[in-house]
């Protein structure tokens, strides 16, 4: 008998259950939201008093898209960064899925693609730094065995950003691989067999049973696999410290040095706001299309 | 037909085993070299004679001891402090109807769209102006409040979301006439959670533990801009990338890579070991 009161039970316990929580997010959410909102139309640098510091209204977020000749060319790497790993790394991930799909040992190849998201980052990003290194890295040392020229992987404009790219869909293709074959193995066998015995096989398999049927798991991994790659910091901070010529420097680095290294708070909260806005209009269109499609929410 | 189907499938896992395992044998082997084979063109993979010598080298240039040690404290206080406040929470939103428990429901999952980057300036200077702590004054002007402190690494992490949820979502499984049947017999309602709701939730609290546990001990930024001006309190992570001009000029990428597979290794052991109550986690994020 569910939400009835009982006797030891006042109509305050459940509050007292959530007090812990609710403490928290007071404090570590709805007040650090308002404050950092507050900061983004001030000019502060951490040290000086608040009641010192000067309010400057939109000027933060106006000197971002009109005078800051970073801001815009960081945000389109931050953009070409995140769609990049996020494309490739669910189509490789849909792939492996349905090529592990039957195979009797797919636990123990999943683990093994499952192994970067359990790496810290900076030992991923310093592993990868080795091997893209331009003179002594595998990858350039593999080449010259075929007579190949080295390329500079990530010390060229060029190459930067697809070679982080790359890193990327390496660390975050296990997450997806695991989702896809949680949604494969939701889907009954007699569709298989029903379409195998209408002839149907193959490509025609995947067009018209599997992929309309992950269609609310292919969602969420493309979408919650953006919102994370839009949020990247420590793989460029460690394999190009943005460089070379910026080429490869994304929003979450530009912010976290204008806050922490250049003492601009005012213009780091401005950055973090608009990427939370990028974030929550994704998210809202992830919500509008998942209600289209009839799937519960949660 | 068939056929050339599954070798294209054997091909596939083949090709895209190698590329998930070389990075991580380059890591391990590549620490093995000597300083000649670590620049040697033709590349040497494999070293002639292993330079075990390097893994030992590491402990002596990077204070690899206290770092595993803060990582162990951040991670499992952070681990702690999420197992009861998801647990008590998820008790509360599960097994009570009460006013604003939709509202605070939703609130929760709300609290995940939020990039960490918006709490970085604000939480920073909170820890900063925590009273009494650090040097400060009752207002908390003065000193560095929490800054310097493994507080301000834990207590920012103590609350999260995806757990509450997680833990909603298992205890409404627990059926609500274990509970009822425990009132009658006179049974507090703190009692029920802790007797009747705990025992019930090992593997989900398994599955919690070893989730925000990994997660911590991997976190990055927030460990760096926090312990950049206090070293003794870097983690792993934050220690072997900021501290690595401790190390030999001529030999940094061979200790890199050694003070990495310390750092690495264990906790893939860990994930291994305790996969199937991670996996579930995974999973239940793609369910919400």
């Amino acid at each position: 008998m569910k939400g009835q009161r009982h006797a030891g039970s006042s109509r305050f316990t459940p509050y007292f259950f959530i007090l812990p929580a609710v403490v928290f997010y007071a404090i570590f959410f709805l007040f650090s939201i308002g404050f950092g909102l507050w900061v983004s139309f001030r000019e502060w640098d951490m040290l000086t008093p608040l009641d010192k510091t000067r309010f400057v209204g939109l000027s933060n977020y106006v000197y971002l898209f009109t005078k800051d000749d970073l801001f815009l060319p960081v945000l389109r790497n931050t953009l070409v960064f995140a769609i990049g790993s996020v494309l490739f790394s669910t189509a490789i991930a849909l792939l492996l899925a349905v090529a592990l799909q039957n195979n009797p040992r797919r636990g123990l190849w999943r683990t093994l693609y499952f192994l970067p998201m359990v790496t810290s980052v900076v030992a991923i990003a310093n592993i990868w730094r080795y091997l893209y290194d331009p003179n002594f890295g595998l990858f350039n040392g593999l080449l010259s065995l075929f007579h190949i020229p080295g390329l500079r992987w990530i010390d060229s404009t060029a190459l930067a950003m697809p070679s982080l790219i790359a890193v990327s869909v390496w660390a975050t293709i296990g997450g997806a691989l695991l989702l896809f074959a949680a949604g494969l193995e939701g889907i009954p066998t007699m569709y298989y067999e029903a379409a195998r015995l209408d002839g149907c096989s193959g490509w025609n398999e995947f067009r018209h049973i599997t992929l309309p049927l992950l269609r609310p798991t292919l969602l969420f991994v493309l979408i919650t696999g953006f919102i994370n790659g839009l949020q990247s910091f420590a793989l460029t901070m460690i394999m190009t410290g943005g460089g070379p010529v910026n080429s490869t420097r994304v929003l979450a680095l530009y912010m976290y040095e204008t806050a922490f290294q250049n003492f601009r708070m005012g213009r780091a909260s401005a950055m973090a706001f608009v990427l939370f806005l990028i974030i929550f209009l994704i998210t809202l269109l992830q919500l509008r299309i998942f209600r289209r499609g009839g799937v519960e929410a949660h | 037909m068939k056929r050339m189907s599954r070798i294209l499938s054997a091909l596939i896992i083949l090709v895209g085993s190698l590329t998930m395992l070389i990075p991580f044998v380059d890591m391990t082997i590549g620490a093995l070299r000597t300083r000649q084979e670590s620049i040697s063109v033709p590349l040497v993979f494999w070293p002639r004679s292993p330079q075990w010598q390097n893994f030992v080298d590491v402990l002596h240039s990077l204070p690899m001891g206290r770092l595993y040690l803060n990582s162990l404290i951040t991670a499992g206080g952070v681990t702690l402090a999420v197992l009861v406040t998801s647990a008590l929470t998820g008790f509360a939103l599960a097994k009570y109807r009460f006013v604003g428990r939709e509202g605070f429901f939703r609130f929760v999952l709300g609290t995940l769209m939020f990039p960490q980057f918006v709490f970085l300036i604000p939480v920073y200077y909170l820890m900063k102006r925590v009273p009494l702590a650090g040097g400060n004054d009752l207002l908390g002007i003065g000193g560095s409040g929490l800054l310097h402190s493994y507080g301000a690494l834990i207590l920012p992490f103590m609350v999260n979301g995806f757990g509450i949820f997680l833990m909603r979502q298992f205890i409404m499984d627990i059926p609500d006439e274990l509970i009822e049947a425990a009132r009658i017999d006179g049974c507090s309602e703190l009692r029920i959670f802790t007797h009747i709701v705990l025992p019930n939730l090992k593997p989900a609290m398994a599955t919690l533990a070893i989730f925000i546990f990994l997660g911590q001990w991997n976190e990055f930024i927030w460990s760096m801009i926090i312990t950049t001006s206090a070293q003794k309190l870097m983690t792993l992570p934050v220690g072997i990338q900021l501290l690595q001009g401790q190390l030999d000029p001529v030999r940094t990428d061979l200790l890199m890579r050694a003070a990495l597979s310390y750092a690495v290794w264990p906790v893939i052991g860990l994930f291994v070991l305790l996969q199937k109550y991670y996996v579930k986690g995974m999973v239940m994020t793609g369910m919400k």
